[in-house]
């Protein structure tokens, strides 16, 4: 029952989240954009390139879906209503969202084309740059709350959400997310206008209906995870503990599509070394700062 | 009767055998690179499976980006990557058969005959081990970890250092 109602949730959000990256993108705010263009990729013919590695072609959006599906599972919507409440949930959604990558790098190689290549490849760099940006933050984040249960992650925001206890961390989890939903300025391995689509350049029909339907479902996940780590989760006055998850999660998935929009697309170069040079040294700093905080406040 | 758990441990071995198997029999660097990651995910299930959760997430998690880095270095090496070329990759065939059968039928011994003893208790809870593997880390196995994560941070340092190409100096041409 919880799961088909956190299913249904995540539906609905999905929508929503498709909604407004049509408006990020385009300008337009439609209700029925997703509606209309899903209709259209389904009754399209899906293209299998000359020579694609057919095992990889089939199985990337399906992978990118359920990564992104199995990370979910362990964001809590309101007190109950969460699939499985794992003993190790914040690492879970490291271990689930580490496979975002092997399915890009399968989507990159297998329909044999050059830009869907050089898109893939790109991906496994962009991740050496986020995946330590993603990693630190949580830990500083568990450390509050002496704890990988993502319950007891958003418990331990009950006096002070951890935007406010820990900003730094915020910031750079915030900035890691975009970059691991590969959402603008990160969208490297699908850079529209210069690798025409990159990983999902070859994808058409309804094998790029599901490789763009697991998209938003982990920019939504991402969303979701940002709220319970740094924004108290469902905690909030009056309204129900689901309906803060939702507008919590829905104002964080607008701003990480919004906040990109008039950046220029970042160069992979420059990605790794502010990730190295500038990310890890501040991800230490806010590890060293959260516990300094852990000591001293009771 | 074999239980649930039984069974989940069986099915995931079985996936990592066949995953593992499938590594030497495809000719393309990205396929072998990634059914090995599917192999060590699948030990990962294993760990799950025996209730060893911490133990498990960690190995889903740290092979996916491994064995991804693996994949790049397997296509930037090898001069047929895709395999496409129907390049032969293999060699001395024989003697690894024979190694092979040996080390297997060595584990096959160890596994069966080793007194095992009783086998333990019901397991703490995953919050628990959780929380009991952290005391280890930072107690009595602090030094070897240290230790071991020095040496590898030592070996890093020393490979890039031997990759970067030495700076022309100003005289040379």
């Amino acid at each position: 029952m919880t799961t088909l109602l956190v299913l249904l949730s995540l539906t609905v959000g999905v929508y929503l989240v498709a909604v407004l990256e049509a408006w990020t993108t385009n300008g337009h705010f439609r209700i029925a954009a997703p509606l209309c263009s899903a209709l259209a990729l389904l009754g399209r013919e899906s293209i299998v390139p000359r020579k694609a590695d057919r095992i990889f072609f089939e199985a990337a959006p399906i992978l990118l879906l359920t990564s992104a599906l199995l990370g979910a599972a362990v964001i809590p919507l309101a007190p109950a209503l969460i699939v499985t409440d794992l003993a190790t949930g914040a690492l879970f959604l490291n271990a689930a969202l580490a496979y975002v990558l092997v399915a890009l790098l399968m989507a990159g190689w297998g329909p044999d084309g050059a830009y869907a290549m050089v898109g893939g490849w790109r991906f496994l760099g962009q991740v050496i740059a986020y995946a330590m940006l993603i990693v630190m933050p949580i830990m500083a984040v568990a450390m509050r709350a002496e704890s990988l249960l993502t319950t007891e992650i958003v418990a331990s925001q009950a006096g002070l959400w951890n935007i406010l206890y820990q900003p730094l961390g915020f910031v750079l989890f915030f900035a890691a997310a975009m970059a691991l939903a590969f959402v603008p300025p990160f969208d490297l391995p699908t850079a529209q206008g210069e690798l025409a689509g990159g990983v999902e350049g070859e994808y058409t029909g309804v094998r790029l209906a599901v490789f763009r339907l697991g998209r938003m479902v982990l920019i939504l996940t991402l969303a979701a995870a940002t709220v319970t780590f740094y924004l108290g989760g469902w905690q909030g006055p009056l309204l129900p503990p689901w309906a803060w998850s939702a507008i919590k999660t829905l104002a964080v998935a607008a701003t990480m599509l919004l906040a990109g929009r008039m950046m220029p697309r970042i160069r992979e170069a420059h990605l790794l070394a502010w990730g190295w040079k500038l990310g890890i040294p501040l991800a230490l700093l806010n590890i060293f700062l959260v516990g300094v905080l852990v000591l001293v406040l009771p | 009767m074999i239980s649930a758990q039984g069974l989940f441990i069986a099915f995931f071995g079985l996936a990592a055998v066949c995953f593992g198997v499938a590594v030497f029999r495809t000719s393309s660097m990205v396929r072998s690179a990634l059914a090995l990651l599917f192999s060590q995910t699948a030990i990962g299930a294993m760990f799950l499976s025996m209730q060893a959760e911490f133990l498990g997430v960690l190995q889903i998690m740290m092979m996916a980006t491994e064995m991804s880095i693996m994949a790049i270095f397997m296509v930037m090496f090898m001069m047929d990557p895709g395999g496409l070329g129907k390049m032969e990759m293999t060699h001395q065939k024989g003697l690894s058969l024979i190694s092979g059968s040996i080390a297997f039928m060595a584990a096959v011994a160890v596994a069966v005959f080793v007194d095992w003893g009783p086998g333990g208790a019901s397991p703490p809870d995953a919050a628990r081990q959780t929380r009991e593997l952290g005391i280890e880390l930072l107690g009595r196995s602090m030094l070897i970890f240290e230790t071991a994560g020095i040496t590898i941070l030592t070996a890093m340092i020393a490979a890039t250092a031997v990759a970067i190409q030495p700076l022309k100096r100003s005289g040379d041409r």
